[in-house]
């Protein structure tokens, strides 16, 4: 009786359907989160007739076979990138990209990651940091005595100090995009490691080459829709229980085989 | 001969194949391009000996495809495609061209248009579409037309087969087609959409209530032949 363990898969696969929308749902209020997708596709098939065997002596050809699958299986949990919305927060170094692009972040260990969280914050030396206290590249220190902070669309960064009219650059932030966003790998804590899947790190100037803009004072929401979380949250549980149902089906068929004698 | 058993017997190992596939059907149910399968039972007929006499056995004998049109799902994805009504879409794998629905792609690394295995999908020439990294609005038309910020780079070409039966299955949502594959005249393609496996609950279950009382009863005849065939060694032993 295959049927069991064909709808083993089944429910294993809604079972991580369920894993992965609970997971959206758990973030629907973390910034610049993309929802995931989980994806299926069916196993190989077992061929208990080949299509195209002679029938008989006659030379007719079997115009179709018989070809019985075997469940099915993930084949990705993709990222669905997607521009959140903009929060309006007015904290001068929250800083949101609207359009395509990532900062890039660098590790205590030396190592380069990417986010797209820019609720940005200043440690005690006044650089300027992520919210769990590593560098922004490029490094931009502000001033103690510094008034006032403003970032422009394309990400410079103005300080503006008391008795002093114009602002003084301090630094640029930059943007780096990706062929395959949805090839980068998800560190958790929002950031991002660039794989063989990804394609190279393209770092640029915003607003260059289908690269977004920074907009201060903002933060990305999560791109997670609830409505549609709980849809699918629905269908996964009526998915598994169909699954479930065929397992009780293949039980009783083979309890009533066990009875014959 | 027990003939009465093995002509049940053929039954009900249709029966577990049939539930087979109702098992897969329904594991499938959230497979993206997924298209439900049936299997086709046909008699063959044993001829008796015993004059004007003959009895008919089942098997599977073949398969089926249902190609009706899955549901399309709205998910806003810039290279999730649908296509509606006819048509696959053609994607190149390590052992050739395979035919899909599962219009779920992306971007590689070199920016080529994949599907989530990684095959490539192929435009009307046979070729890879390419979207370069700084594409910031890719555009599909409904007739398969791929724009990269505003500029045409490629059409995704839609084929079908003459037969439907020229489709074999493969693992992947794939089908390897061996006849010739005719491109569609009109194709419609839906970008920002999925199309939804097209098993249907409803008739899944209740196929596969048909298949675990047809089961019952094949079980309940072998019972009583059994009995019978019992019966009949008992009273004949006694007479002796």
């Amino acid at each position: 009786m295959r049927a069991l363990n064909i709808a083993a898969t089944g429910m294993a696969a809604q079972n991580m359907r369920v894993e992965v929308i609970s997971h959206n749902l758990a973030n629907m209020n973390t910034t610049a989160y993309n929802a995931r997708r989980a994806e299926f596709s069916d196993l190989h098939y077992q061929q208990i007739r080949r299509p195209g065997t002679v029938n008989a002596a006659d030379g007719t050809i079997l115009p179709a076979g018989v070809q019985l699958g075997l469940g099915v299986r993930a084949a990705a949990v993709s990222m669905e990138v997607q521009q959140g919305s903009l929060d309006q927060t007015g904290g001068s170094l929250d800083l949101a990209v609207e359009g395509a692009g990532y900062f890039e972040i660098t590790l205590p260990n030396g190592e380069t990651v990417y986010t797209r969280d820019g609720a940005l914050k200043r440690d005690g030396e006044g650089l300027i940091v992520t919210s769990d206290g590593f560098t922004v590249s490029p490094d931009i220190t502000i001033p103690d005595d510094a008034r006032e902070i403003s970032i422009n669309a394309d990400g410079e960064v103005y300080a503006y100090f008391n008795g002093q009219v114009g602002g003084q650059l301090l630094g640029q932030f930059q943007l780096t995009t990706f062929t395959n966003e949805k090839g980068l790998e998800a560190l958790g804590s929002n950031l991002y490691r660039e794989t063989e899947a990804s394609g190279q790190p393209n770092v640029g100037d915003a607003g260059e080459d289908g690269r977004g803009i920074f907009r201060q004072g903002y933060v990305e929401n999560s791109s997670v829709d609830a409505v549609r979380e709980i849809t699918d949250l629905i269908e996964a549980q009526r998915g598994y229980e169909l699954n479930a149902k065929v397992i009780t089906a293949a039980d009783q068929m083979l309890g009533a085989t066990t009875q014959i004698r | 001969m027990d003939l009465t058993g093995y002509v049940a017997l053929t039954r009900q190992v249709g029966l577990a194949k049939e539930l087979q596939s109702v098992a897969n059907n329904i594991a499938n149910i959230s497979t993206t391009g997924y298209r439900r399968e049936g299997v086709v039972f046909a008699e063959f007929v044993e001829i008796l000996p015993a004059e004007g006499g003959s009895v008919a056995m089942t098997e599977a004998r073949g398969r089926y495809t249902d190609d009706l049109q899955g549901a399309l799902v709205q998910t806003g994805g810039t290279l999730d495609l649908a296509v509606e009504g006819e048509g696959y879409f053609t994607v190149m794998t390590p052992q050739g061209e395979r035919l899909t629905r599962a219009g779920a792609f992306t971007r590689n690394a070199d920016g080529e248009v994949v599907n989530m295995d990684g095959h490539r999908l192929l435009d009307e020439g046979g070729g890879t579409i390419v979207i370069p990294f700084e594409a910031r609005a890719i555009g599909v038309s409904s007739d398969g037309t791929v724009s990269v910020d505003g500029d045409p780079v490629a059409v995704v070409g839609l084929v079908t087969v003459e037969d439907q039966t020229e489709l074999f299955r493969e693992a992947g949502v794939l089908f390897r087609s061996d006849g010739q594959t005719f491109a569609v005249e009109f194709p419609k393609i839906m970008q920002g959409f999925l199309e939804n496996s097209n098993v249907s609950a409803v008739s899944e279950m209740a196929r596969m209530i048909q298949v675990q009382r047809a089961y019952e009863y094949g079980q309940k005849l072998l019972d009583q032949e059994d009995a019978r065939i019992r019966n009949v060694v008992k009273t004949l032993g006694q007479q002796a």
